[in-house]
Formats: structure tokens, sequence, C-alpha cells
């Protein structure tokens, strides 16, 4: 079974964590197309104008725009429903898990995270798109 | 106040629960083991290791909401480095640009930080982490003959020196 090649879009301030996420995804052994990347929620939804994008990896505490508004924007367009969110965050409340699941995220990953996680998500990602 | 899950924690067990995220930050992303130290193991292994006059770097992270405060972070800038190209697979020896050193050494201060309020808070808590704050350690500060008393809680990381505290 082959698996459509992916487009990633990872939403983090921090270059740090950025640079992790891209280098588990690229450890992940699937086939990644393009990477994006984006320091906040603004950057990242005029990545999403613009680009075709499977999954979104986002972290919530943000400057400009944080995780959960951006998944508010994302919420709210309907050409964007089959696209994964994934929120990767340091903040794992019950409260914010709780208000993830009401904007449709996919999957809520604390860090600090294990890279299988990552890899997890993704073989599913690649899957569903297999013809 | 809503800090503390149920049963209330005391300031000395939220303490503890701050060195117990450090730990579980350290071993779970960076795979390292780390131990605690008293105050004469800490200047013992300041001196052991070199960093008694070396730069020593500051992380800040203030949190919001129902609850507010910092968690702060002390330690020698070569301890920042090691984490930083431990966590990203670079090379030990590899140079890093001050702004990677710092952003590092950010995201390590968050990434502990949300581990204890995530743990600790109570269910009906919102947080927001504000972005850290890393810079060099006051002129003439140093990590021997500090007070005992100041809220420190000190550890021994890869042979090297770390301290932690959070103020609430």
């Amino acid at each position: 079974m082959s698996m459509k090649s992916l487009t990633i879009l990872i939403v983090d301030d921090s270059a740090t964590m950025r640079a992790l996420l891209y280098r588990v995804v690229g450890l992940a052994d699937l086939p990644i197309g393009t990477i994006h990347q984006a320091s906040n929620g603004a950057e990242a939804l005029q990545m999403l104008e613009s680009h075709q994008v499977d999954a979104v990896f986002t972290d919530i505490n943000m400057p400009i725009m944080g995780g959960m508004e951006l998944l508010r924007e994302m919420a709210a367009r309907p050409e964007w429903d089959d696209i994964l969110r994934i929120i990767i965050s340091t903040d794992g409340s019950t409260l914010r898990r709780e208000e993830a699941r009401e904007l449709n995220v996919n999957l809520y990953v604390e860090k600090p995270f294990r890279p299988e996680v990552v890899r997890d998500v993704l073989c599913q990602i690649a899957s569903v798109g297999a013809h | 106040m809503s800090f503390a899950k149920s049963p209330a924690l005391a300031p000395t067990e939220l303490s503890d629960a701050l060195q117990t995220a450090l730990i579980n930050v350290c071993e779970n992303a960076y795979f390292v083991f780390v131990e605690a130290c008293d105050g004469r193991e800490f200047e013992e292994l300041v001196r052991t290791s070199g960093e008694t006059s070396t730069p020593w770097l500051r992380a800040t992270v203030h949190f919001t909401g129902e609850t507010t405060g910092h968690v702060e972070i002390a330690m020698p800038e070569r301890l920042g480095a090691w984490l930083v190209t431990s966590l990203l697979g670079m090379a030990p020896e590899e140079i890093l640009s001050p702004h990677q050193l710092s952003d590092g050494v950010a995201e390590f201060t968050n990434m502990v930080c949300g581990a204890w309020l995530s743990n600790n808070l109570s269910d009906e808590t919102l947080f927001t982490l504000h972005a850290p704050q890393v810079s060099p350690v006051a002129p003439g500060w140093t990590p021997l003959n500090q007070p005992q008393d100041d809220g420190w809680r000190r550890v021994s990381m890869n042979d090297m020196p770390m301290q932690i505290r959070a103020r609430w």
C-alpha cells in the first residue's frame, strides 16, 4: 500500500522546539514532502492560506496569536476540515485538553514528548491518504 | 486559591514537585539523570566541575491565571549548551549561536514550568506561560556561599550544577 507524501506545518515560537519537531518528523521514516514552519498562529494562518497542508503541529502559548486562537480560526474554515490538528504543549491541564477537544484537535501531546508519539500520528496521516 | 490539586500541597511539597518536574523533563526529554544536592554537595560540585567563575545563565518564566508567579533556573552556560545539543542530536562540540543557546535554555525552562503547573494545579485552573527570559546572571553573583534558605533546589545534572526555584 503506497503512502502519500505529507505536508506538515510546525507552529511554535521556540526555534529549538521547531528544530526538534523537524528532526523528529524527518526521523519517522515516512514520505514527508514539505515541512513548513511558523512562529505564531498568525504566521500559521498565512501559511495555510497559501499551502496545502496535511497536518498542523501547534504549541499553545505563543505571542501575537496563540495555538487555541489558531485552532478556532481553523475550525471556522470548512476547507480546512481535513487537516489533522495536533497540539504539542507544556500545558497538559485538564481544562486545556477539554478546550482542545471542542476544537476538533486530533491529538494532544504534552511536552516533553517521546518521538514515537509523533511518528505514530504521522503514520496514521500517511495511511489515511494512501490509495 | 486553586493552586494545588486535592489534597492541598504545602509550599515545601510544591517545591518538591518542582524538583520532580525538573527530573522528569530531564530524564524523558534529555535522557539524563538528575540528583538532588544539599548545599555542601552543590558547592563541591561547582568546584569539581570547574564552574566556580564560568559564565552562568538565569532563565525565568512567568505564569499567570488564577495563580501567578514564576520559575527560575540558573545553570552554567556549558550545561545549557549541552542541553540544547543533546535535545537536537547535535555533536557535543558544536558551537551554538547566542540565540540558539538562549532559545534552547528558554524552552527547557518552559517545559519544566509547564510540567510542574500541569501536574499540580487543580483541574479547574487554566494557566498561561509567558515567553521565558534568559540572561547572564547578575555581575558579582556566584554559585558559592549562597544562603541556604533562599528557596533554591540544587541538583547535579551530567556532573554539572543547576538550581531551580519557584515563587507564587
